[in-house]
């Protein structure tokens, strides 16, 4: 009973923090967004969450910059309101390394407030005839420096996603209570080809069964946040395929359980099989899509959750999440498995 | 059967809103996309409670079961 009430805590937990706990401010966009060396140019900062109106002591400080050794600092800056700022840069007369364009970030910081940054933001083209060494003193004269943290709880802002990270607590761990349920599936099929009771195969099956609800819940969530993030519902992403493959060979479990007149060959069957999904359910959700490219976070080798998807403050949120949604998922399959019970002590079947 | 959930929950989380963003408005891009959200939720939630139907239907047919047997 104990657990069913920590699953309703947290998931409460979840659903308010997951709401309510403000987004970092951010950029949206800067216009213009390209310019050409020598020009004098007034660029507004679009901003999400920002308070750039709001009255401080100094000034923001408003750059465009390279890397950690070129950037440019706008000279004035003035504030239409909390999320529109007009800042006007003279653009150097010639690229650092002699480039015909670099990529520029945008990066505004408040005092108060702190610092907000757009990752390539801005443009900015070499007009011909003009490259003439040395480089431009405007790119070192005033480096990025003494930025100021943003205070409080809240969670990353992230272009494109803006609000949208929130489904890290309802989309991502419905992956994980499907691992956890798959894995307590293949422990019972185990034990049932050890001893096979009828208990056994009833929690495999079930296990299984709600294992699968969340997996559909998973890929339906997914391809609603995807709509909206990558353009559109099903992108033929590595890891959308390989789910959807995974999900399949556990259809397949019930076809087969549902093949056999004899419940015991059926049972003893589906054991065996059931580690055979289990087994190839790994390499597909978590080896396959990190080797090839993906819209989702965490391939091409990196491992998910590095510090730009995952911060302190959702892990605060994440981790009861998961828990939550495990045990919620558990207490689903419990209630299959006594109505499972019951029907098979009622048709004289156990 | 699974079909059929994934249908249900793919028409709720995008064919509906996206019915909504007809005309000039696209509500579920507003205020920073927080309505997608709140159909992730919705998905969530509906999908848990269609299991739970289903669940009940099931036990329905057992009670009638055992008491044509009583």
């Amino acid at each position: 009973m104990w657990w069913k009430l920590t699953s309703v805590i947290l998931l409460l937990y979840t659903i308010l923090a997951g709401f309510l706990v403000p987004l970092k401010s951010g950029i949206e966009r800067v216009e213009p967004n390209t310019a050409r060396t020598g020009e004098q140019v007034t660029v507004r900062f679009y901003g999400y969450n920002t308070f750039f109106s709001r009255p401080s002591e100094v000034p923001i400080r408003v750059w465009l910059y390279y890397n950690s050794s070129y950037a440019l600092m706008a000279d004035v800056v003035r504030p239409i309101n909390d999320t529109i700022l007009e800042a006007t840069f003279r653009m150097p007369i010639n690229l650092p390394e002699g480039k015909p364009f670099v990529l520029l970030n945008a990066l505004a910081d408040h005092p108060t407030e702190g610092a907000s940054i757009l990752p390539i933001a801005f443009t900015l083209h070499q007009t011909p005839g003009s490259t003439q060494i040395p480089l431009d003193s405007a790119w070192t004269a005033r480096p990025v420096e003494k930025l100021h943290p943003q205070k409080g709880f809240s969670f990353p802002y992230q272009n494109i996603l803006y609000e949208t990270i929130r489904n890290t607590y309802f989309h991502v761990p419905m992956w994980f209570v499907l691992l956890f349920l798959f894995a307590a599936s293949v422990w019972y099929s185990l034990k049932y080809l050890r001893h096979p009771e009828t208990e056994y195969d009833r929690r495999a099956a079930a296990y299984a069964e709600v294992g699968i609800l969340f997996g559909l819940m998973g890929l339906a969530s997914g391809m609603v946040w995807a709509t909206y993030t990558w353009g559109k519902p099903w992108s033929n992403d590595i890891k959308q395929l390989m789910t959807a493959v995974a999900l399949l060979i556990y259809f397949a479990y019930f076809v087969l359980r549902g093949s056999f007149s004899d419940p015991e060959k059926s049972a003893r069957l589906a054991a065996v099989y059931n580690v055979f999904a289990f087994a190839s359910l790994i390499p597909l959700l978590y080896i396959l899509p990190r080797m090839f490219d993906s819209l989702h976070p965490g391939a091409t080798g990196n491992p998910a959750f590095g510090s730009q998807d995952l911060d302190n403050t959702m892990r605060a949120v994440f981790y009861p999440a998961v828990v939550g949604w495990t045990l919620l998922g558990f207490w689903i399959a419990d209630l299959r498995i006594r109505f499972q019970r019951l029907k098979d002590r009622t048709l004289g079947l156990d | 059967m699974a079909r059929r959930i994934l249908t249900f929950l793919l028409w709720v989380g995008i064919s509906l809103p996206a019915a909504f963003a007809e005309g000039n408005r696209d509500f579920m891009r507003e205020t920073g996309k927080i309505y997608v959200v709140v159909v992730t939720l919705l998905v969530i939630f509906l999908g848990i409670v269609g299991y739970l139907v289903r669940l009940e239907r099931k036990l329905t047919k057992l009670e009638h079961l055992s008491k044509d047997d009583a």
